[in-house]
Parts: C-alpha cells; structure tokens; sequence
C-alpha cells in the first residue's frame, strides 16, 4: 500500500507533469485561461491517462516483451493512443451529448498531448506493474489537472490585472507557473 | 532557390516556433539545463522533422484525407523510433540525460504541426527548407534559453565536456533558481517580453 | 476501376505504411542492437574498473558482482543499491574491500536538485566513503564518519543509509551462501 502511496504523491506533487516535467504543456497555457475548461480538460486528460495505462501496459506485457520487441513501444503506444481517444470520442458522442458538448473539443488535442504518451513511457521504463502503472497514471493525471484548476483560477484574476504592456498574456502566464513551481517545490523529499 | 530562403528564413524568424507560435515547450523547457542537451534535442528534431517533412512531402498527393493524420502519425513515430534506437547506440549518455523528452518528440506540436500545415500541401525542396528553417528557429530558442539557464543557474557554459568559460563568483554560489524547473519558466517570460518590448516580436 | 478511388484504398495505403515503417524499424534495431548491448556491459565493467583499477574479470552471482585481480585473487565484491532522495531514487553502486569496508562508491543516477542535493555526486562527498567500514557509514551527526551536505541532509542521508543498509544485507547474503 505505502508503494502504492509513494507512486501517487511522486508523480501527482513531487514530479508534477506540467510543473517539474513540463508534460502537457501546450495545452497547459492554451486552456487554462478559465475555470471550467481547466476542469474539463483535467478530467479528460486524466481519464485517457488511466485507460492508456492500462491497454499499453496490456500490450506491452503480453505482446512487445514476450516476442523481444519492446523497441517498438513509441509507435504502438502512440497509435493506441490515437485509437483509444477516437474511441472514447465516438463513445461519448453517442451516448452523452451534454458530456461530449462539455470534453468533445478537447478530446483530439489530447493525442498530442505529451503527458499521455509520457505516462505509458514512464510506466514501461519504471517497469511497473498494472496497478502500479493505473496509480502513476492517477497521480498524473490528477497532479496535471490540480495545476491547471490552480493555474486558471490565477489567470481568471489576472485579467482583471493592468501588467505591462509586453508582460501581458504569455509572459505572466509563464511567471505564474514559474511561482507554482517553486510552490511545489516544497513538496520535495515527502515520499 | 529564392523560395528556399524564403521559407529558410521564415521558420528562423517570423514564424520561430518557439518565441513566435510558442509551440513544442516541453522539450524546450525540460532540456534547456545545458548546451550539450540542446544541442542532442535540435539533432533529434531535425532528423525527424526533416524525415517526416520528405516522406510526407512525397506522398502527399497519395495520400487519401481520412487517413491523413494516422498516416502521419506513423510517419513521424518511425523516425522517432530510429532517432531513439541511433542515440542509445552512439550516443548513450545523451540518451539518458534527455531521457523520455527525446520519445516525446513524437507529440512534439511542431513535428505534426509541419506535416499537416506545410509538408503535406508542398513539394519537396520547399518542405526541405522549411524542415531546416523550423529546426533552426528551434535550435536558436533552445540554445539562448539552456545558455542563460546553465550560465546563471551554475556559473558554468560547457559544450561537449569542455568548459567555454565560467562566471567569477557564479561558480561557486551559483542561482540554483535558474537550473531547477521553475527557472525554464522564468527564462522563456523574461526572453518573451523582452523580445515584445523590443518590438522584435508582436503580440 | 481505378485503385486510388477504391474503398479500400486508404486502408491499403495505411497498411502499406505500416508495413514499411516496421520494416525501417526492424533493420535500424538489427544495426543497432549489438552496439546498445555492448554498451550496457562495457558501462558497467568500466564503472567496475574505475572503481578496482586491479580488476581483470568479474562473475556475477545473486546480483552481486565478484570481483578478481590478474592472479585470480579475490579483490573485492561490487553491487547496486537505491536510496529514496529528495526528488526520487538515487541509483547507487556500491564497491566493498572485505566483508568489513567500503572501497568507493559512486552515483550512477539520480534527480536531486541541482546545485544542491545533487552535490552528492561531487568528488567531496563520494571520496568520503573511502575505505570507511560498513557500520561507520552514517553521518557525523549519528555517530558515523560521513559529512553531510550543507543544505542538502535527505540527499546525503539518503545516499549515507542506502549504502549502509544494502552493504550489510549483501555481507549477509554472502557469509550465508560460503557456509
């Protein structure tokens, strides 16, 4: 259990995605301008993180390690990846529309969103079994989605803010996360 | 030929993935802790994205709309992979200090980025310079960020195990701000406000 | 009926693709592949000979490495520890002159903070280890021979109890499989 603990808080705080291993960020700045999208896209991104883990792990274990082929691990994940996010897509489109209105748009940049491919690379080179593998991606994926709730609600103030000229948008989106940082930063040495 | 510079010129400055269109960050902040880490990141890059933007370019008229991304994509992990495989073979401790970011180069925004918006509507000598010129303008971003990051974070600038110089006082009280993570972010506000501020770049 | 207007053509173009992607992939590893396992071992030989330079060969035996001078002398034992650090594991290899002392240690990897925790892969730190039995290897401050770094204590201890920990384990392993 205490491993299980360690793995979680590791990835969620310690190694954060965005803060400590810049995993996701491109979507990171472009979403996290409100709120509610912030949340969404957490959710989704942490929900395809999960599934990920699992189908890649179940692929790596019963396919590319049996037959001494794990050096094609970067195209098959990728492509499960791009498979199971049009899945879930389709899925969600079918069945819930107010949940596909609400993910719908966010769910194709999730493809190339590094923080999913990072977490299937990380669990094959930590070498990690499949429940550890689902709780990394939790960790992950929720230590991905605190940062952005975080980060939007700092940016929701910010535009009430009169910065300079030049500061404006990118560069004190870029100070903010720096500041979290070192926030977190202080979460070292807890596992 | 002019067009070659053209669109050589155009990926260095106007459209500097970085500064510019601000893509492809992780790689650029998470390997900017030395020179010698970006400099192994551009030669990565640059193989993939010149690859991919050839391949691409060619079959491009062959290629059916409906399986344009798949196809890319596969593309794009392929060279990935050989990248990958080559580094660990000649190069193993580079391959470990850029560790996963180098695999990573298969979501990297500007790869897929080029491949759908330029290499698949151009032909071939023009999707070549524009492969170079992207790479440069990358390759520029990188190396003035990782040379403010390893000057001020450790006082030292080395490039392949030799020291260039080091910076009196620096060396030994080093800004450790600067190497950790939150440093990239410190590095890359001030680099793009400056450039704002200069009027090098728009909004 | 033309191919490219076929229903089946994008997924023909697709598999094609693929298939030729594997082949590239295939080829490059079948390159590649002697080279990558060549150099894990010589990685590890050469940490073992920097480490031993009188070492001439080494057998491998539950994770230990036994380690042998040119005349077939025994010279000393070498093994991998991990210690929990600051920002994750810290991958140790640890070189033992007897059953009793330390030879050298040395960081193999690591992800403390720069500029501080990672000091413990400095010459300072390391050559402290020197010739240290195993049950002095703590720091100063709980009685051992070991400076911490200033600033950077779960760094150090973690590396300090790592190497004490895994040492005895290993001394144990070994006077148990001799009996």
């Amino acid at each position: 259990m205490s491993r299980f603990i360690t793995i979680f808080v590791s990835l969620a705080v310690i190694n954060n995605f965005i803060l400590v291993r810049f995993l996701g960020l491109c979507s990171f700045f472009g979403v996290s301008k409100k709120l509610s999208d912030a949340l969404s896209m957490g959710l989704a991104v942490t929900l395809v993180m999960v599934v990920a883990a699992v189908v890649t792990w179940l692929i790596n274990h019963s396919v590319l390690i049996p037959f001494g082929v794990e050096y094609m691990n970067i195209i098959i994940f990728i492509l499960v990846i791009a498979s199971l996010v049009q899945m879930v897509e389709l899925y969600i489109k079918r069945t819930n529309m107010t949940l596909y209105n609400a993910f719908g748009i966010y769910l194709p940049l999730i493809t190339v969103n590094c923080a999913v491919l990072g977490i299937t690379l990380i669990n094959a080179s930590e070498n990690y079994s499949i429940a550890e593998s689902i709780v990394a991606a939790l960790g992950g994926g929720v230590g991905y989605a605190i940062v952005l709730i975080i980060m939007s609600g700092i940016r929701e103030k910010l535009e009430l803010t009169d910065p300079p000229k030049s500061m404006r948008g990118l560069p004190v989106a870029f100070l903010t996360a720096m500041l979290l940082g070192l926030a977190f930063f202080g979460f070292g040495g807890m596992v | 030929m002019v067009r070659f510079w053209r669109e050589l010129i155009k990926g260095v400055v106007i459209s500097n993935p970085v500064f510019a269109l601000v893509l492809g960050l992780c790689p650029t902040l998470a390997v900017s802790t030395s020179l010698d880490n970006a400099l192994g990141m551009t030669a990565g890059v640059l193989f993939v994205l010149l690859g991919s933007n050839i391949i691409i370019s060619l079959i491009r008229k062959a290629v059916p709309n409906i399986v344009r991304i798949p196809v890319f994509i596969v593309v794009i992990a392929t060279f990935v992979t050989v990248i990958n495989l080559l580094f660990h073979a000649y190069v193993p401790s580079l391959y470990e200090s850029l560790g996963i970011y180098l695999p990573l180069i298969v979501v990297n925004c500007i790869v897929l980025g080029r491949a759908e918006a330029f290499a698949s509507k151009n032909p071939i000598s023009s999707s070549i310079a524009d492969a170079i010129g992207i790479t440069i303008g990358f390759a520029l971003a990188l190396i003035i960020i990782s040379f403010f990051r390893a000057l001020l974070g450790t006082g030292n600038i080395s490039v392949l195990g030799r020291n260039l110089f080091s910076f009196p006082g620096l060396t030994k009280d080093p800004i450790v701000l600067f190497i950790l993570p939150s440093g990239a972010f410190l590095v890359i506000a001030l680099l793009l406000a400056l450039f704002r501020w200069t009027g090098v770049m728009k909004e | 009926m033309k191919l490219s207007t076929s229903r089946f053509y994008p997924i023909i173009l697709l598999t094609i693709v693929v298939f030729l992607s594997v082949v590239l992939i295939i080829a490059t590893n079948t390159i590649t592949q002697g080279r990558i396992q060549d150099q894990q071992a010589q990685q590890i030989q050469g940490m073992l000979k920097k480490m031993f330079p009188d070492m001439d060969k080494y057998t491998l035996q539950n994770e230990i490495y036994t380690l042998y001078a040119t005349d077939q002398a025994r010279i000393g034992y070498a093994f991998l520890a991990t210690g929990k650090g600051y920002g994750g594991d810290i991958s140790i290899l640890i070189g033992l002159e007897n059953e009793t002392t330390v030879k050298a240690i040395s960081i193999i990897s690591q992800s403390e903070t720069p500029g501080l925790g990672d000091r413990i892969t400095g010459s300072s730190f390391l050559n402290q280890f020197d010739g240290v039995s195993i049950d002095s290897v703590k720091l100063k401050r709980n009685g051992g021979q070991i400076d911490a770094i200033t600033g950077s204590t779960i760094s150090s201890s973690a590396v300090v109890n790592a190497v004490r920990i895994t040492a005895l384990e290993k001394v144990q392993a070994l006077s148990a499989t001799s009996k």
